[in-house]
């Protein structure tokens, strides 16, 4: 079977540049602008979510150099904790290996691809290493050299240098070479992103250095560096069979029923029970034959009515026996098929919802502080909606900031997010687009929303967004967050709405002076006649009173005078 | 030497009353309180009576329709009010010159005077005579003064025959020597003084051309009569010299109209005053002025059924009734000055009869028969109507 080995060999040797290439749209590298703007997502990425686990507030750095036609130099450095010389090879070579990857946590990377993919990019295009210059602040900086392996998907280190470290730098710089990409600055460049990336993170301090040499500054607005977020244990709703399966694997307990108890939220020993009684209920009408009687069972079940469909059955003790058993089994022969019995039966069961302490919204005052800093609206207000769940167990949150005036020029744009990390793709059919064109914004005062100096952000914060496709720059239209953003933005809209009808009523109010003002001089001037006092002086008189009624006006918040209607 | 009976001349009872300097005063005055209310911080005003149907009432005492008590205040610091404010000021301001320099204008002198383009603004003072009529009548009633004796004056309509001495400035002429034509009434009689009123009545004329009849007749001089032509509805300047001679020279005044409802309506304007000037009434009403003609029964007494005329509009009593001359005829009937047997039998009848009657219609009988025998025959015999 030599061939076959052959041939098994090769398909070995090729499988993770392979699985690059193939999956190189769904790692967000097509088209050249968009790849270079996902290179400095990674990095950027990376550096943000450093610095928030160190709790040090982020000044990161970009530098896009052209090097030649399509061939630029990304330098992205930081000043977060820096990376021990051990592990450079691992942050930046092992593709599908990140930190956060299978946890079930809010998080701004993807699937542990990141950076190693940006390295990868960079080698599969230029061929190029890339050089990674960092310290943890201790007396030695280190410069390394790293490339993929790609046989054996490991990180190399091509070059190492040491360096002395006298003034304590800390943090970490990395420069990739990349070709086949271009800077534009468009909607979905490198500026645009790292402007909404600024504002969505008001605690970090961003640098941008363009190809001409331009610099551009996004400075910090808030000094506070937000909380990373907590793990949470998964939600019976929000789990798949798989998840079941492979964690029933992992898990330290010794019983099915104990791990259900001990690795997911919300789930007690009554809730067992309970799960008992729904699963062996499940295995009843499954032997009901006639199909009618069967879907009549179903909907009974899931009314709650367990029970009553368990005694409708004759010998139903019997199978919750038994299903009483499969509970206590050690959790590592729990079968693919009883997982699977397991997650149907959580579709029947309520449950409370999931715990949401790991959601990490950016917070109003920071949204504000953001829209503010980088936008300078002349108007700014935020809401963040209390956390909600999706499709039954799978927590999420809304957070809306909008911006009018100011420095924003006319045309409505929208910003969106999520979990913080701007989406610059794929806007028609993101729900965030969705929700934001079913307002009616005339109802709040906004007659023309084309031409209206406002700019919209929305978050979708959840530790599972429903992404619509692999690009991840879609957030999927399920009802329950289309619901939630429009609420949210419904809120800010009034509060538009109301600064909006206060900037009317005193552009109305200074009008309405120019109006009295106006006719001073006539009145002057027929009132010496009559009276045959000095013009200039009864002008003064006039013009005196109607400051005067304006600034009491103006404290009072009121309108002037009582108006007597007069008839025509 | 009178030769009526029933017609006679009374004591007058006012007396030339035309003074400048009341009216200067009276402006000054509403300035001054203006400049006061500003200077103490309080949002100046002008209180005006208010015009319209809802602020007039029927006297029943005086038998002239009066302006009611209704105000409306006119502020500075308004928005809607603050425009018209200063047009008040600016035609005030503009009367007082004219007053004081012994100048008439009229409406439209007024308007054009007025009218310029506010400085550093697209707006124009008066953008319309429509703007500035309306605020010279707001200070004829808040001032309680004439347009006339503001200076201010209508184009001029009516003319007068019969021996009267009028000075008019510095001219002093007898109304009877200035040929058939007679003498043009102007907008303003205000100034006029009767130097000699040697007539036992005026008879007011509705057409010119009966006017013209009489004249020609020789019947102001055979009656002694002063005939004033009217020219349809009676002018301000007509109304306010039909007052004059009867209160200030005691002169009977009688009225001769066609026998149409527009004929008896410009004799209630002249005798009550009119809804649109019910503020003027004590100036311009002549409450006891009569009514000689034409009467629905003068058709039947004279025989004049042959020149009549079918009433416009439709009936009460037919479908979609009353309209036109029908609907006018019954509006009268309810007005409150002819709630007496004789308007409402002469109203009843020209409902019934369906006809209308025009005073050159008794040139049916013959040219002179009015002169000589229709008019001296009902006045002399005081056949008129309240």
């Amino acid at each position: 079977m030599a061939e076959a080995k052959e041939l098994f060999k090769e398909f070995k040797i090729q499988s993770v540049s392979e699985f690059f290439r193939r999956n190189a749209a769904m790692l967000g590298y097509t088209g050249k602008i968009r790849s270079l703007t996902t290179v400095v997502h990674e990095a950027v990425t990376n550096s943000l979510d450093a610095c928030e686990e160190a709790g040090i507030l982020p000044y990161v750095r970009v530098e896009i150099e052209e090097l030649g036609r399509e061939h630029y130099k990304v330098i992205v450095e930081d000043n977060g904790p820096g990376i021990p010389e051990k592990f450079i090879t691992h942050v930046f070579g092992k593709m599908l290996a990140g930190t956060k990857a299978h946890r079930n946590i809010q998080s701004r990377g993807q699937q542990g691809i990141g950076i190693s993919g940006a390295v990868m990019f960079a080698q599969i295009t230029s061929g190029k290493a890339t050089r990674v210059i960092t310290s943890t602040g201790d007396d030695k900086i280190v410069e390394a050299w790293v490339k993929i392996d790609v046989d054996k998907n490991e990180g190399k280190i091509v070059k190492k240098e040491k360096h002395p470290n006298p003034k304590g730098w800390r943090g970490t710089r990395i420069e990739l070479e990349v070709k086949n990409v271009k800077y534009v600055r468009s909607k979905q460049g490198v500026y645009w992103y790292l402007k909404l990336t600024a504002i969505a993170n008001p605690h970090a301090h961003i640098e941008l250095i363009e190809p001409d040499g331009k610099l551009i500054v996004f400075p910090r607005s808030s000094e506070e560096v937000p909380k990373p977020p907590v793990e949470m244990k998964p939600h019976p709703r929000g789990v798949l069979t798989d998840d079941v399966y492979r964690m029933a694997k992992r898990t330290r307990r010794n019983t099915v029923r104990r791990f259900l108890i001990g690795e997911f939220s919300r789930i007690s020993d009554k809730k067992v029970d309970e799960l008992i009684k729904y699963i062996a209920a499940l295995r009843l009408i499954k032997t009901e034959k006639d199909k009618a009687v069967q879907d009549q069972l179903y909907e009974r079940l899931m009314n709650g009515e367990v029970d009553k469909v368990l005694r409708s059955f004759k010998g139903y003790t019997k199978v919750v026996k038994q299903v009483a058993k499969l509970m206590e089994k050690p959790p590592e022969k729990l079968s693919w098929h009883e997982a699977e019995e397991i997650v149907e039966a959580f579709k029947y069961m309520k449950f409370l919802a999931p715990p949401t302490h790991g959601l990490r919204p950016i917070g109003e005052e920071n949204i504000e502080k953001g829209l503010k800093g980088i936008l300078k609206p002349e108007f700014v207000t935020a809401v963040t909606r209390p956390p909600k769940v999706y499709s039954g167990g799978i927590p999420f949150q809304v957070e809306v900031g909008l911006a009018y005036g100011g420095e924003i020029s006319s045309g409505f744009d929208l910003l969106r997010y999520a979990n913080r990390v701007p989406l610059l793709f794929d806007a028609g059919s993101c729900v965030t687009t969705l929700a934001a064109r079913s307002i009616d914004w005339k109802r709040y005062k906004v007659d023309d929303l084309e031409r209206a100096p406002i700019v919209l952000m929305i978050n979708v914060i959840s530790v599972h967004v429903p992404y619509t496709g692999t690009g991840k720059q879609s957030i999927a239209n399920v009802d329950e967050i289309h619901n939630e953003i429009r609420l949210a933005i419904m809120d800010a809209a009034r509060r538009l709405q109301t600064y909006l009808s206060g900037k009317h009523r005193r552009l109305y109010q200074v009008k309405r002076k120019k109006t009295f003002e106006k006719y001073v001089p006539e009145i002057a001037r027929a009132l010496s006649i009559l009276t045959g006092e000095p013009e200039e002086e009864i002008k003064n008189y006039f013009l005196r009173f109607i400051e005067m009624k304006f600034a009491q006006s103006e404290s009072e918040e009121r309108a002037v005078p009582e108006e007597v209607t007069e008839n025509a | 030497m009178p030769k009526s009976k029933a017609v006679k001349r009374s004591q007058p009872r006012e007396h030339f009353a035309y003074d400048p300097q009341k009216v200067l005063s009276k402006l000054e005055e509403y300035g001054r309180r203006v400049l006061e209310d500003i200077k103490s911080g309080k949002n100046p005003y002008f209180d005006i009576p208010m015009r319209g149907l809802g602020n007039v009432y029927f006297d029943e005492k005086r038998k002239v329709i009066k302006m009611g008590d209704k105000l409306s205040r006119r502020y500075f610091l308004n928005v809607a009010h603050a425009r018209k404010f200063m047009q008040t000021l600016l035609i005030m301001s503009y009367v007082k010159r004219l007053v004081a320099e012994g100048k008439h204008a009229s409406l439209r002198e007024a308007y054009y005077a007025n009218k310029h383009t506010i400085p550093g603004t697209k707006e124009n003072t008066f953008e319309d005579q429509r703007e500035s009529d309306p605020i010279i009548e707001d200070l004829e009633r808040m001032l309680g003064v004439l347009r006339e004796e503001m200076h201010l004056t209508a184009d001029r309509r009516g003319y007068i025959y019969g021996d009267i001495v009028i000075r008019d400035g510095e001219d002093e002429f007898n109304t009877s020597k200035l040929g058939m034509g007679g003498w043009a009434v102007p907008g303003t009689v205000e100034h006029l003084q009767f130097v000699e009123v040697n007539v036992d009545y005026a008879l007011v004329v509705e057409t010119a051309a009966m006017a013209d009849r009489l004249i020609e007749e020789k019947f102001p001089k055979k009656e002694n009569a002063l005939i004033i032509a009217t020219q349809g509805q009676a002018s301000r300047g007509v109304r306010r010299l039909i007052h004059r001679l009867h209160y200030e020279e005691g002169l009977p005044i009688i009225v001769f109209t066609d026998g149409d409802p527009y004929g008896w309506y410009i004799y209630s304007t002249i005798k009550q005053g009119s809804i649109n000037l019910a503020y003027l009434s004590e100036k311009l009403a002549t409450p006891e002025a009569k009514f000689v003609g034409m009467t629905m029964d003068d058709i039947e007494r004279y025989g004049l059924k042959n020149v009549t005329e079918k009433l416009k509009g439709i009936p009460p009593n037919k479908k979609g009734g009353p309209t036109g001359d029908y609907k006018r005829i019954i509006e009268e009937m309810n007005y409150p000055w002819f709630q007496n047997k004789e308007w409402q039998r002469q109203l009843q009848l020209a409902l019934k009869m369906g006809v209308r009657i025009e005073q050159q219609a008794l040139a049916n009988k013959s040219l002179e028969f009015v002169a000589k025998k229709y008019l001296p025959e009902k006045i002399n015999n005081g056949e008129l109507l309240p």
